[in-house]
C-alpha cells in the first residue's frame, strides 16, 4: 500500500518514511504544497500525511481542494498547532484524522490502519493485545493460537473493544454496538456481558484486563503483572 | 435634575421650549401688527372724514361761514348715535360748529399743529380718537376735527382683534406641535443608520473580530466616531492576529524538532534508554503544550452566548485520561449527574480545565487509589484524589505558575493550576481547593449554569 507523506522539515519526513517502511507501507515523500497539489492529481494513494505548515502554504488550503474535487483519499494531518480553531477548521476541511506534534510513530501507525481499515477500504487482519488475538474476516477469538468458542453478543463486545484498543470504550457506545437500535435495553445488560466477557477470558488465559472506568465505560488492555 | 440622554429626548425638549417661547412671541408681534394695521385704518377713516366736513364749510357773502351737512352726514353725526363727533376751530380757538351739545371742541387746537394730526382724548371711560385737519376757506384758517368714540358698540376693528386672539391666535399651538412631531419623524429616520450601526456592533465577539460598523448610511456628523471604532477593532483585530501567529509558529518551531526527536528515540536499539527517554520527551512535550495552553489563553476571551456541557466535558476528559491512569496503577471514576449540566463556556477550554486537575490528582494519588470526577447538576465538577492534600500555607501557591512542591519532581511543569485559574478566570469560575476528610486533595470549578442550548 502506497502513502503519500506532505511534511516540509526533511529530518522528519525521512524518520516517518523510515518508520511507515517497516510497518510495511511504500512512502513516497514530498515537501511543498505545490507538488503535492501536481501529484495528488495523476496518482492515488491509499492514504496522505498532511502536515499543515508547509512554507508555501497553508496545509488545509490543499485539503480543501481534494475534497472539493470528491477525493476521498483518507487523510491524516499532522500539525504542531494544538489550538482551539485549528482543531476544529481542520476537521471541517475534511481531515480523516488528526494528531497534534510530537507523536508516537506506533500511534501514528495505528490511526492509519484504522483509516484504511474504514468500510470501502481494504480489510485488516486481525487484532493483537498479548496473547489474545482477534481476526476481524473470522469475527473469531483467539488465545495463544487457539480458537475459542465465544457467544455472538461477548464476540461483539470483545471485537469493539479491541478495535479501540487504547481507548476507553463508553457504555453507550457498547449498547448501540450491541444491540443497535432494536429499542429498550436492560440497564445492566452491558454490565452482565461484559462481566460474562471478563471470566471466560481470565478462565482461558488471557492476559488481557477489561478495566471498569465507572460512569464513562471500558478498556480492554494488557494484563499488569505487579513484581510481588 | 432630570438629564436628557438620547438626542431625540433632547431634541423634543428643545423644540418645546423653542414651541413654547415661539407661540409667545408670535402673538405679540401679530397683536402689535394688528394694531398697527387697526390704528392706521382708523386715522386714515378720521382724515377723510375731516376732509369730506371740510367740503361741506361754505363762506357767506357776510364773511362768515356756514356748514351745511347733507342729511346723511347728519344722521351719521347725530347725538344719539353717538359714534362719530366733529367740531371746526378757528385761528383763535373758537369753536365755529360742532356736533357736541355745548359747541365745545373736541381736541384742545394747537394752532402751531402740522397739517393733518392724529389726537386722542377721554371722555370719562371712552377714548375719542380722532383727526384734525387743516383748512382754509376764504383766506380764514381753520381746523376740522372728526373723531369716533372706540367705546361705541359699533366699532367693529378692536372686536376683530379680540376674536383673532380668542380663536384664530390659537391656530399657531397645533402649527408648530405638527412641526414638532414631523421634526421628530425626521430625526429618527436620520438616526436610524446608527441603530443599525449598534446592531452590527452587538455581533462582535473575541470569535468575530472580523466585524466592522456599515459606514454609508452613517450621517457625515457621526461618520468620525464610526471610523475611529472601526480603526479600534482593525488594532485589536490585528493584536489577536499577532498573538495567534505568534502561538502557532512557536508550537511549530517548538514540536517539529520534538516530534524528530521521539521518532529517533523509537528506533534505538537499547530498550531500556529508549522508554527513559521517551518520558523525557513526554514531560518536555507536555511544558510545551501548556506554555502554548497559556499563550493561547492570553489572547483568548469567551463568547458571552456559548454554553457547554459539564458532564460530557468530564466524560471526555475522564475517556482521555484513563488509559495513563489505568497504566500508572490509578483509577478512574465518573460520579454524580448522568444528563448533561448546561454551563456559560467554551467546551474545548473547561476540558482543558479539568484535564488539567485530572492530571494533578493522578499524578499525586497513591498507587491502587481511584481519581474522582463529580458532576453536579448545578455546573460544579470536582476532581478528588487520595493524596497527600495541600497544606494551608500552600493554596494560594500552587496557582503560581512553575511552583512546585518538589523543585525535583519529575511530574508537573507547574503550569497546571495557573491554566486552571486562567480558564476559570474567562468564564466567571469560581475555585475551591480544600482537603478531604479521609485524606486527599479536592479542587472543585464552579462554573455560571446556563440554560440548554437550542436544538440545531
Amino acid at each position: 500500500m502506497r502513502l503519500l507523506v506532505i511534511e516540509d522539515n526533511a529530518v522528519l519526513s525521512e524518520l516517518l518514511a523510515k518508520g511507515l517502511r517497516t510497518a510495511g507501507y511504500e512512502v513516497d515523500l514530498l515537501a511543498t504544497s505545490a507538488e503535492a497539489r501536481a501529484v495528488l492529481m495523476t496518482t492515488t494513494y491509499a492514504a496522505v500525511i498532511l502536515d499543515l505548515g508547509l512554507p508555501d502554504g497553508d496545509g488545509l488550503t490543499l485539503l480543501r481542494e481534494l475534497r472539493h474535487r470528491k477525493d476521498s483519499t483518507p487523510v491524516l494531518v499532522l500539525t504542531a498547532r494544538g489550538g482551539l480553531q485549528d482543531r476544529v477548521s481542520g476537521l471541517r476541511s475534511g481531515a480523516d484524522d488528526y494528531m497534534v506534534k510530537p507523536f508516537a510513530l506506533e500511534e501514528l501507525v495505528a490511526r492509519l490502519e484504522a483509516q484504511l481499515r474504514r468500510p470501502g477500504q481494504q480489510l485488516g487482519n486481525s487484532l493483537h493485545i498479548a496473547n489474545l488475538e482477534f481476526d476481524l474476516r473470522g469475527r473469531q477469538a483467539l488465545i495463544d493460537d487457539q480458537p475459542q468458542v465465544l457467544s455472538a453478543r461477548e464476540t461483539d463486545v470483545l471485537e469493539l473493544l479491541m478495535r479501540s484498543k487504547g481507548r476507553v470504550v463508553s457504555k453507550k457506545q457498547v449498547e448501540d454496538h450491541i444491540f443497535g437500535l432494536s429499542g429498550d435495553v436492560a440497564s445492566n445488560a452491558v454490565e452482565v456481558y461484559v462481566h460474562r466477557l471478563r471470566k471466560q477470558l481470565s478462565d482461558r488465559g488471557a492476559k488481557v484486563t477489561i478495566h471498569t472506568i465507572r460512569g464513562v465505560g471500558y478498556l480492554i488492555a494488557e494484563e499488569k503483572r505487579d513484581p510481588v | 435634575m432630570i438629564r436628557f440622554k438620547s438626542i431625540i429626548s433632547r431634541i423634543v425638549i428643545l423644540h418645546v421650549i423653542v414651541v413654547a417661547i415661539t407661540s409667545v412671541l408670535m402673538s405679540v408681534a401679530l397683536s402689535w401688527l394688528l394694531s398697527v394695521a387697526t390704528n392706521n385704518i382708523h386715522n386714515q377713516a378720521m382724515e377723510e372724514q375731516a376732509m369730506s366736513l371740510a367740503e361741506h364749510l361754505v363762506l357767506k357773502a357776510d364773511g362768515s361761514l356756514s356748514l351745511a351737512l347733507p342729511p346723511h352726514l347728519q344722521g351719521l353725526y347725530s347725538q344719539p348715535y353717538g359714534r362719530y363727533t366733529y367740531a371746526v376751530i378757528d385761528e383763535s380757538g373758537k369753536t365755529l360748529f360742532s356736533s357736541l351739545k355745548d359747541n365745545a371742541p373736541i381736541f384742545a387746537n394747537d394752532p402751531r399743529a402740522a397739517t393733518v394730526q392724529f389726537l386722542e382724548t377721554s371722555v370719562g371711560d371712552a377714548v375719542i380718537s380722532g383727526a384734525s385737519v387743516r383748512r382754509s376757506v376764504g383766506g380764514k384758517v381753520l381746523w376740522v376735527q372728526a373723531a369716533e368714540d372706540l367705546a361705541n358698540s359699533d366699532v367693529l376693528i378692536d372686536d376683530i382683534v379680540d376674536d383673532f386672539y380668542r380663536h384664530v391666535g390659537w391656530i399657531t399651538l397645533p402649527i408648530l406641535l405638527v412641526l414638532l412631531v414631523i421634526d421628530i419623524v425626521i430625526f429618527r429616520r436620520a438616526l436610524w443608520p446608527l441603530r443599525q450601526a449598534s446592531e452590527t456592533a452587538q455581533k462582535i465577539t473575541p470569535a468575530r473580530t472580523d466585524i466592522r460598523l456599515p459606514f454609508d448610511e452613517i450621517p457625515t456628523e457621526v461618520r468620525p466616531l464610526v471610523s475611529a471604532i472601526n480603526k479600534a477593532l482593525d488594532r485589536l483585530d490585528e493584536g489577536f492576529r499577532l498573538q495567534r501567529e505568534f502561538t502557532a509558529d512557536a508550537a511549530h518551531e517548538l514540536r517539529t524538532p520534538l516530534s524528530i526527536l521521539r521518532t529517533r528515540v523509537e528506533t534505538l536499539d537499547d530498550p531500556g534508554v529508549a522508554k527513559a527517554l521517551r518520558q523525557d520527551i513526554e514531560a518536555m512535550s507536555r511544558v510545551v503544550s501548556q506554555l502554548l495552553d497559556i499563550a493561547e489563553l492570553e489572547a483568548f476571551a469567551i463568547d458571552p452566548k456559548e454554553v457547554a456541557d459539564l458532564q460530557t466535558a468530564a466524560a471526555e476528559v475522564a475517556s482521555f485520561v484513563a488509559p495513563l491512569a489505568l497504566e500508572q496503577g490509578r483509577e478512574i471514576a465518573l460520579l454524580g449527574a448522568t444528563a448533561p449540566v448546561f454551563v456559560k463556556g467554551n467546551a474545548e477550554m473547561i476540558k482543558r480545565a479539568i484535564r488539567n486537575l485530572a492530571e494533578n490528582a493522578i499524578r499525586h494519588a497513591p498507587k491502587d487509589t481511584v481519581v474522582e470526577f463529580v458532576v453536579e447538576e448545578k455546573g460544579r465538577v470536582t476532581v478528588q484524589d487520595r493524596g497527600a492534600g495541600i497544606a494551608d500555607e500552600e493554596r494560594e501557591l500552587i496557582f503560581r505558575r512553575f511552583w512546585r512542591r518538589d523543585r525535583n519532581s519529575q511530574g508537573g511543569s507547574g503550569l497546571g493550576l495557573s491554566i486552571v485559574q486562567r480558564i476559570a478566570e474567562l468564564h466567571g469560575a469560581t475555585i475551591v481547593v480544600e482537603n478531604r476528610v479521609m485524606g486527599g486533595a479536592q479542587f472543585s470549578l464552579h462554573f455560571i449554569p446556563a440554560a440548554a442550548p437550542p436544538k440545531p
